[in-house]
């Protein structure tokens, strides 16, 4: 049980920065993701977290310990690669018991005692005197993971684990390592680059980008409330759609349509009311006029004749190109010089071409600086929970 | 793939393989199969070739000095090969560990595999020499009396030195390469479990090592006892009093200082043979724990 504080970390590798001034609590026992592009930082700050590499900058705690300079072995953490790592000349069995032989710090009836306990966890008894070759993909990463909770470490740390196994064992996998967590409630910090997995496993989902943390969040309010743009396109596949507007006295305005901003909040989270919003929207420069990109996720963009109920505001789109999904119909479609993704009903006979009327839903609209990629306002209102309120206060 | 062709012409194959083949033949099947032909005759300078049968085949039987060569030549081999990958590999590894300056080091290391073998000879001719040897003052001074012009065991060590020198550049070049191919992920594993660094080493390296760990023991196995002649040429001369006689500079004294072609060519046949026995034996204990993983 550990809580892992990272203090203003940075690392660079020669003139890179690949970490940039992370500040950061894992609290205990929580589960947390780290998601974000290749390259984006999320790997090296977890090699900083295990002490496989040495911070230029800032401080690691591992509870009340500052484990910034020490070795990876004073840290008494375990990490899963995602090549598995798995010694290839060893059976099952040796691969999980080697590191706790080295140390001596284990009798050998406490390691036995260990690993039958944590094949049985696992369901691995029956790799235990295979070699690594002899054994699949998920069979391979479940070994990994018993030598990883044998040795029973204050946090688990995983790089990718699950990135080397094919789709359908990606999301069995997936399930039992939330089972496991649930089992074990040992802190665990999981890099991905796959949102998808970000979303279903993390309690809370930290989004890097350029070395930087852009959000933290659960993954609803992430999804809900993406503090800037690159958060907004990188979480939700589709990604949002992007559009260059204006915002006037309340209204989004493009050449091709006019939106108006219902009832929200600003980006910092504070309430905007009904009725007045175009105060808060005024751009001191320039005057109550100011430029904003307008992100709408394409499942709450819809054919206006498949949603009638979400209001009489709709303007017209050509479609460009459609896919099937199978569950929805994604519709490919331009307004001016702007393009579009829409979610559509699956068995909607839209033809490119042809023109269609186009509704939204007004609760989920939100506009973004168009420099900055700040976001300035939502619709919808965050739900704020002390939960969150006390992580924002903490990091 | 395989039955893909892509000369047509015979002729156009023969022509391609012809020089290989002929260099073959020429340098190596022709020379193997006179040698053997020679060790069936009494043949010398100015003498005429007389058939024996395996007359020289008996000789070598029933000669006890013939016999030392032969355990020498095996134990020396053996300590060659023993030695050199013992040091090649922990230099090795030490080279891996190292984060600066890793280039500096490997060059200073190969440096000795450059060196042709009797120029290594004569430079550790000045360096152990008995009496004016740059070493021999200091390791005289603690009490270790440098002799090996006139002691046995002594000039064998200096030989198995220099052989052993002499051979780990070539060792640690292959070393490297398969070190280095041993994924970082399972040496991050081992570090934060806490494995030690030489148990890190015999235990997760070697192993996954083997393959190339075996190609180089065939490899120092032949250098031991084919390509360690000028050591032995320019330093002892095969003594004193035969204790560094190994197989392949007493035929070469057979042959071209007693002109006893006929012996020379039976010796070089029964040295073929121990190799060629050795390399079997070899061979089937390696493949047995040689680990070729994925």
């Amino acid at each position: 049980m550990t809580t892992i504080t990272l203090r203003n970390l940075r690392k660079e590798f020669d003139d890179v920065v690949a970490v940039n001034g992370v500040d950061l609590t894992v609290r205990d026992g929580e589960f947390l993701v780290v998601v974000g592009p290749s390259g984006c930082g999320k790997s090296t700050t977890l090699r900083l977290l295990a002490g496989l590499e040495t911070a230029t900058d800032g401080e690691i705690r591992m509870d009340d310990r500052d484990v910034t300079g020490t070795e990876p072995k004073e840290r008494n953490v375990a990490m899963v690669f995602q090549n598995y790592a798995l010694y290839p000349h060893m059976t099952g069995r040796r691969n999980i018991t080697f590191g706790m032989n080295a140390t001596d710090s284990f009798t050998d009836e406490e390691i036995d005692r260990r690993v039958a306990e944590a094949a049985e966890t696992l369901d691995i008894t029956d790799l235990l005197d295979r070699k690594p070759q002899a054994m699949s993909g998920g069979e391979r990463q479940r070994v990994a993971l018993g030598r990883a909770i044998v040795r029973d470490p204050d946090a688990f740390l995983m790089d990718e684990p699950l990135s080397n196994l094919d789709a359908k064992l990606r999301i069995q996998m997936r399930a039992e390592l939330t089972r496991l967590h649930a089992e074990l409630g040992t802190t665990t910090v999981y890099v991905t680059h796959d949102q998808t997995e970000a979303m279903t496993l993390g309690e809370w989902v930290v989004v890097m980008d350029d070395g930087e943390i852009q959000q933290v969040d659960p993954p609803q309010a992430l999804y809900d409330f993406p503090e800037n743009r690159f958060v907004a396109e990188f979480i939700g596949d589709p990604a949002m759609n992007m559009i260059d507007v204006a915002v006037e006295g309340g209204v989004a305005v493009h050449d091709a349509f006019r939106i108006p901003l219902p009832t929200g909040e600003t980006g910092d989270g504070k309430a905007i009311e009904n009725g007045t919003p175009a105060e808060s929207f005024a751009d001191p420069d320039a005057g109550n006029r100011r430029n904003a990109v307008l992100g709408v996720r394409p499942e709450d963009l819809h054919p206006a004749r498949d949603r009638p109920d979400l209001g009489e505001t709709t303007f017209d789109a050509t479609v460009d190109v459609t896919e099937p999904l199978g569950d929805s119909l994604l519709v490919h479609c331009s307004v001016g010089d702007a393009t579009f993704k829409m979610g559509a009903e699956p068995r909607s006979s839209l033809e490119p071409g042809e023109t269609v009327s186009v509704t939204y839903d007004p609760e989920r609209l939100h506009l973004f600086e168009p420099e900055t990629g700040e976001a300035f306002y939502h619709s919808a209102t965050a739900p704020v929970t002390s939960d969150r309120l006390e992580r924002v206060a903490n990091d | 793939m395989s039955t893909r062709e892509i000369f047509d012409g015979r002729l156009e194959a023969a022509l391609l393989l012809a020089p290989t083949l002929l260099v073959s033949v020429v340098f190596l099947y022709y020379p193997t199969a006179l040698a053997f032909r020679t060790s069936l005759f009494d043949a010398g300078f100015g003498r005429a070739e007389e058939f024996v049968g395996l007359e020289n085949y008996l000789t070598l039987l029933e000669s006890s000095a013939y016999h030392r060569s032969v355990a020498i030549s095996v134990l020396f081999a053996a300590l060659v090969v023993v030695g050199t990958i013992t040091v090649s590999l922990y230099l090795t590894f030490l080279i891996h560990e190292v984060d600066d300056g890793q280039g500096w080091y490997l060059i200073s290391v190969i440096w000795p595999y450059a060196l042709p073998p009797a120029v290594a000879a004569l430079v550790f001719l000045f360096i152990l020499h008995p009496t004016l040897g740059v070493l021999t003052g200091p390791i005289e001074a603690v009490g270790f009396d440098v002799d090996w012009f006139n002691d046995g065991p002594q000039a064998f060590l200096v030989v198995l030195l220099v052989a052993i020198w002499k051979q780990i550049g070539y060792n640690v070049i292959f070393m490297i390469a398969a070190m280095k191919d041993v994924p970082d992920a399972l040496t991050e594993t081992a570090e934060l479990d806490g494995v030690g660094r030489l148990r890190r080493l015999v235990s997760v390296y070697v192993p996954i090592m083997t393959p190339t760990l075996f190609f180089l023991v065939i490899i120092n196995t032949i250098y031991a006892f084919f390509g360690t002649f000028a050591f032995v040429d320019l330093l002892t001369s095969g003594g004193p009093a035969n204790a560094t006689n190994v197989l392949i500079f007493d035929l070469y004294r057979e042959g071209f200082s007693f002109f006893n072609f006929g012996v020379a060519s039976t010796k070089s046949v029964v040295l073929f043979l121990v190799v060629a026995v050795l390399m079997v034996i070899q061979f089937r204990l390696t493949e047995e724990y040689s680990y070729y993983g994925a």
